[in-house]
């Protein structure tokens, strides 16, 4: 075996390539630890909204969408009467009628933007215990409490949403008297207000769902049962995990864009720091022919090259996961119905990790092969 | 007998033209002696040094080195042949620009099996031998063309090969330095027993050694005895 000095000391003959194989490695790891990062915090958000306790009544039809959804209000009280294995908080079942809308808000300075509100009463908290008030407190007629993450989803300054502020939606001002927490979920980016408002505004009679939450996940049957004999109310129930299941699915033609765009800049690179590789070691055929007639086997003198190859790519690993922890790590994204933030986990840096290798390996095999296939005393000649 | 070869040919494809380099050669070199292959381009000298140390393969013909028909080996136990039995000795060095003289005259040791500490002593004793003891450290490109060549037979002898084949190992030095090279290829022969082919366009060169052999149109034209 030859010594892993002579594969160092081979990076370092010119800077320029060097500089260009481990900038090249370090911008595909990036984007696919990017790409895992996303993917992951989309997933984990949505996955995380979702509940198994909680089952969602929604109006038949509209099952893919609680916004376009219709529920009669008084369904409400019939399914809070009528479902056994409802869950109690202090004597109340946990039952939430919601609104929820999406339309334009503007903030104080002016600035708009869509944001999604949700009518809610307190029972809201029955049903999402992960939700814990910040600051200030539940909003009462002409308020509203904001999520922690909603000024970044609405693109405004954060302290265009803090407490004390107004917003306006339909000609209508509502003060912010709250925020609040919902760690990892959908939440976090909305703003809630008193449902009766929300339905003067939306200028709807009707609610959006009925959010009821269970002391077992089993007992949906119960609900579904409901759902299927008042066909009076129109419901259909799905569980809260397989609503946000589905609406994650439904990203995934975006999460799939996000692979194709990695792969083609993956692809890009790889032929980049293959063509580059070839010029590389066309000028060292001579000495792959030298140290074969030394005694060297191809195979070892193949091993060598591979580990210039992964040595360079594997240090533009580290620079990738590097520049992914200090750019990357925390940083929240706005998506269509809420927030997720990318976490620099041990999955995305292990992935990162492999595709640094993968692209050390694919990338010398071809001009490494090219390198050592000359009958050697034609390589001598070289 | 150092080396046998039995009506050796050599033949390969130039587009759809078969060129035979070399055709039915016999050739024997006692242990020890010191010969030269003279002949124009295209003669088939290298052809034939190449064959003798194992780089390349006859299309037929037998060729008996050192007790082992290396015509029969595969590419796998030719490989590992050579770094037991040849030290090979180019007209341009062929170090390792990377590596310093200590480590290209290392590289043949790396296949031995040998302790760190004896491959030191063995690279310390062959740079000893060839002058070169104060330039552990340098690279090719800090030393001379005739310190270059020094390295490589250092490193040709460093494994102590039975058989050294030298391609033109003075044709790209100036004379002195060519001189020098041609007293210790000579000393290498008598001092240690070494069997030397070489390959030369340079009748002094050539005066150097034992024999010298003329190949033409890939056969042998004389034998001319020259000490």
């Amino acid at each position: 075996m030859l010594p892993l000095s002579y594969a160092i000391r081979n990076l370092l003959r010119s800077k320029s390539r060097l500089a260009q194989t481990v900038g090249g490695s370090a911008l595909v790891v990036l984007l696919v630890m990017a790409a895992v990062a996303i993917n992951q915090g989309m997933s984990r958000v949505l996955s995380a909204s979702g509940s198994p306790n909680n089952v969602i009544l929604l109006g038949t039809g509209s099952e893919e969408s609680v916004q376009r959804s219709e529920v009669s209000e008084n369904t409400t009280g019939i399914a809070s009467a009528s479902i056994p294995g409802i869950q109690e908080i202090l004597g109340v079942r946990a039952v939430s009628g919601e609104i929820h809308f999406m339309n334009y808000i503007s903030s104080d300075d002016g600035s708009r933007a869509q944001a999604l509100i949700r009518g809610v009463s307190p029972a809201i908290l029955h049903v999402h215990p992960e939700v814990r008030l910040t600051q200030g407190r539940f909003p009462a007629a002409g308020e509203v409490m904001v999520g922690r993450l909603a000024w970044r989803n609405l693109g405004l300054k954060q302290d265009r949403l803090k407490i004390g502020t107004s917003i306006t939606l339909n000609d209508q001002t509502l003060r912010v008297v709250g925020r609040f927490a919902a760690p990892g979920t959908v939440m976090e980016s909305e703003i809630w207000a008193a449902i009766g408002d929300i339905r003067v505004v939306a200028q709807r009679e009707t609610i959006s769902c009925v959010v009821i939450r269970l002391e077992d996940p089993e007992d949906f049957s119960e609900v579904d049962l409901f759902a299927k004999q008042r066909l009076d109310l129109e419901l259909s129930a799905l569980r809260e995990s397989d609503y946000y299941g589905r609406l994650s699915e439904f990203f995934s033609p975006l999460r799939a864009m996000i692979w194709i765009t990695v792969s083609l800049i993956a692809l890009g690179a790889v032929f980049g720091g293959i063509h580059t590789l070839y010029a590389a070691f066309a000028s060292r055929v001579r000495e792959m022919g030298t140290l074969q007639a030394i005694g060297f086997g191809r195979t070892t003198l193949l091993l060598s090259l591979l580990q210039e190859s992964t040595l360079a790519c594997l240090t533009g690993t580290l620079l990738a996961s590097t520049l992914a922890m200090l750019l990357l790590d925390g940083l929240t994204v706005p998506f269509s119905i809420g927030t997720f933030s990318i976490e620099i986990n041990s999955t995305v840096a292990l992935i990162g990790i492999l595709s640094g290798l993968l692209l050390g390996i694919i990338g010398v095999i071809p001009p490494a092969i090219r390198c050592l296939k000359p009958a050697l005393p034609t390589a001598l000649r070289s | 007998m150092m080396i046998q070869c039995q009506q050796v040919s050599k033949s390969y494809y130039k587009g759809s033209t078969v060129v035979t380099p070399l055709q039915a050669l016999d050739l024997e070199v006692p242990k020890g002696e010191f010969l030269a292959l003279m002949g124009p381009s295209g003669s088939g000298k290298t052809t034939l040094l190449n064959l003798l140390s194992g780089i390349d393969s006859p299309t037929s013909g037998s060729l008996i080195i050192a007790g082992a028909n290396i015509s029969t080996l595969k590419q796998r136990e030719l490989t590992a042949w050579r770094a037991k039995h040849v030290g090979y000795i180019f007209q341009l060095y062929h170090l390792v620009p990377v590596l310093t003289a200590f480590e290209n005259v290392e590289l043949p040791l790396l296949l031995s099996g040998l302790s760190k500490a004896e491959r030191r002593e063995r690279v310390h004793t062959a740079l000893k031998l060839v002058g070169l003891a104060d330039r552990h450290d340098h690279t090719p490109a800090e030393l001379s063309g005739g310190q270059e060549q020094r390295v490589a037979i250092a490193r040709a002898i460093v494994a102590d090969p039975p058989l050294l084949v030298a391609d033109e190992p003075t044709g790209d030095l100036d004379r002195d330095s060519a001189t020098r090279i041609l007293e210790l290829l000579r000393e290498l022969g008598t001092e240690q027993s070494k069997t030397i082919v070489m390959v030369t366009h340079d009748a002094r060169a050539a005066a150097a050694a034992d024999r010298t052999l003329h190949l033409e149109k890939g056969q042998l034209l004389e034998n001319l005895q020259t000490t």
